[in-house]
């Protein structure tokens, strides 16, 4: 798949610049490929053979999106500001009047630092055109929420996106934004880079929803840092995409600083979806809050591997784990990895896992009030992910989700 | 309306039900008592349709073949049981499952399901003709409920659904006197010439309160005796082994 002789330079629009910088991360990736399960971190997830099962050729390149316009169908529950990202490009914004003036969006050439460690950082260096930057201004309370339209609509040319995107809240402001996945075509590798930055006393929501069927392979890495009292909370709804690893890195920096990542892996067919966090707590009285539930039907597998780390330097830390896996037959998967690392004395920090199947004697209590065998069964898996859909505090949000996945 | 005859009926190899007769009429109101192990959850379980029995004989109830029809269809057709342990379902509201449970029903029947309005006007009335407090609706389903409140529920879906044939399994276990005199009292207040009851129950005390018309010992998997409500009161005196 990887052609040694593969001319890195005839794939290289000369208005992108950087052709060096991108040519070593390029090179980079090519000597390591896509990661194995002979890594820990890929071991649930063999993304090189996944890769190899479902895309024939992995075309790589450049996307342009010039004279391409987008038939979108926005979202009508409710009033939200609006960007959108064609094949991984920024292609339009369009911000509400009463929170114009609070965000700043910019499209910029990328920043190459040294680290060339990361495959698929490599990969999404060499081929991202540009960084989309987003900044929610100090001491601004963005009001309605922003919904980022990840559309992808391959043709020929290519069936590799690589995104790249920044988003920092100034000092006290806040923003709840929706990360929407909208796939159009078959079978693509889409490569997600997110770094995000909290700055003191911000809050930010940020939900991610992979909703519709479709056969992309998707992976999205989010770094965020978050600094004094400011508060990430993050929740992905995880369903659409045949493979999926969604993989958070969340560094609570300062005092009183809080994550919470909840989440909802739902699958059928033979589809893989992997939710990874990795939580720092690396200061003090910081808290974090986890929280997974996977539904796996059919041949599906879902994997959570979540760890906690929490330095000396992190007293008071409090930390909470919970994944819980209900398998519906008994070709399904479920891998759970939790993981604590501490090393401060006095924290409170707790994990657990469980995994199971529908209870029957719940089944025959629902189906002795005259509900079928299909309804009784689907008012408990309802039942079983609401808790999770609840933990979504912007209410508007919340009361979406539940509407498009009834 | 109901006319079991012979009924065996086993789990695992292990015989329960060894030729159970019994036949229930509109308006009627029987208890069966027995000691522990004699088969009367198995009983009330084959009646309700729960999977996992070799089941043998003939059970009528009105005029289809009982044994021929799936869970939700004894449903449809107006048998209600109330469990001895309600189970608890997280995330689900208590109300959104009344509602589905009593539209499914009336769908099944032909008849016309009722908007969110129209169903909380229903429920109103009958928390007030039980006198139960509502507070319980907004819930999710049994979850953290008390013993006394768990069975209350089980009555309210009971006057929601108005069943033909009611099971009351062991529906006194867990109660305090208090409570069980509220159960009972809706229970009371649906009885009329058209449903019956079968109440299941280890002692003569529920039996205090709902007065049955006819008392059965169920005993190693038959009826051994009927009689009227004194046998209840001898069976208190004397215990199942004098039988």
């Amino acid at each position: 798949m990887l052609k040694e002789n593969l001319e890195f330079e005839s794939l290289t629009y000369e208005t992108l610049g950087n052709t060096k910088e991108r040519k070593e991360h390029f090179f980079k990736f090519v000597e390591s490929g896509f990661p194995s399960k002979k890594l820990e971190d890929w071991k649930f997830s063999d993304l090189k053979s996944i890769i190899n099962k479902n895309i024939k050729e992995l075309k790589f390149g450049f996307n342009t999106i010039e004279n391409k316009s987008y038939n979108l169908k926005f979202i009508k529950n409710f009033e939200h500001s609006k960007i959108v990202i064609l094949n991984g490009e920024f292609l339009s914004a369009d911000i509400l009047d009463i929170d114009k003036n609070k965000i700043e969006i910019k499209n910029e050439n990328l920043i190459f630092s040294e680290s060339l460690n990361e495959p698929l950082n490599n990969l999404n260096k060499a081929f991202a055109s540009k960084l989309i930057k987003l900044n929610v201004l100090e001491g601004k309370i963005v009001e309605k929420p922003l919904v980022i339209y990840h559309i992808c609509d391959l043709d020929s040319e290519t069936n590799l996106i690589n995104t790249r995107f920044e988003l920092t809240l100034h000092k006290n402001s806040s923003l709840s934004t929706l990360n929407l996945f909208e796939d159009k075509s078959v079978s693509g590798f889409n490569n997600h880079n997110f770094n995000i930055v909290i700055n003191k006393n911000s809050n930010l929501k940020n939900y991610i929803f992979d909703l519709n069927k479709n056969q992309n392979l998707r992976y999205s890495f989010t770094n965020i840092d978050i600094y004094e009292n400011g508060n990430s909370e993050n929740f992905i709804y995880s369903s659409g995409s045949k493979f999926s690893k969604y993989e958070i890195n969340s560094n609570l920096k300062e005092k009183y600083s809080s994550a919470f990542i909840n989440g909802i892996i739902n699958l059928d067919k033979n589809n893989h979806h992997e939710i990874k966090t990795n939580i720092n707590h690396l200061g003090e009285n910081t808290k974090s809050y986890q929280l997974i539930k996977s539904v796996l039907n059919d041949k599906s597998t879902g994997v959570y591997q979540g760890k906690i780390f929490v330095n000396d330097q992190a007293q008071k830390t409090d930390g909470y784990q919970l994944s819980k896996a209900l398998l519906l037959n008994e070709n399904t998967e479920f891998n759970g990895k939790p993981e604590l690392e501490i090393y401060a004395d006095d924290v409170k920090c707790s994990h657990g896992s469980t995994s199971g199947n529908l209870d029957e004697n719940s089944i025959f209590y629902l189906m002795s009030r005259g509900l079928n065998y299909d309804q009784a069964k689907k008012l408990l898996i309802d039942g079983f992910i609401n808790d999770v859909i609840e933990k979504i505090t912007n209410i508007e949000i919340q009361k979406y989700l539940k509407e498009v996945i009834n | 309306m109901l006319e079991i005859n012979n009924l065996e009926a086993g789990i695992d190899n292990k015989e329960i039900l060894k030729g159970l007769c019994l036949k229930i009429n509109p308006g009627e109101v029987h208890a069966i008592m027995g000691p522990n192990g004699s088969g009367k959850s198995t009983l009330s379980n084959i009646l309700s349709g729960k999977k996992g029995y070799e089941i043998k004989g003939d059970v009528k109830f009105e005029n289809s073949n009982l044994l021929d029809l799936e869970i939700e269809e004894r449903a449809h057709k107006g048998i209600f049981l109330a469990f001895q342990y309600p189970l608890e379902i997280p995330g689900v509201n208590t109300n959104n499952f009344l509602k589905t449970s009593l539209n499914a029903v009336k769908k099944a029947k032909g008849e016309k399901e009722l908007d969110a309005i129209e169903f909380l006007k229903l429920v109103k009335e009958k928390s007030a003709q039980l006198k139960f407090d509502q507070n319980i609706l907004s819930r999710q389903l049994n979850v953290g409920f008390s013993g006394g409140e768990k069975k209350k529920n089980e009555i309210l879906q009971m006057s929601i659904l108005n069943p033909k044939l009611s099971i009351l399994d062991e529906t006194d276990s867990g109660l305090d006197i208090d409570a069980l005199k509220i159960v009972s009292d809706g229970v009371n207040s649906l009885r009329n010439t058209n449903n019956s009851f079968l109440i299941i129950t280890h002692y003569q005390r529920l039996l205090n309160y709902i007065k049955p018309d006819f008392v059965h010992v169920l005993k190693d998997g038959k009826i051994i005796k009927t009689g009227n409500f004194e046998l209840a009161l001898e069976l208190e005196k004397q215990g199942y082994e004098s039988l």
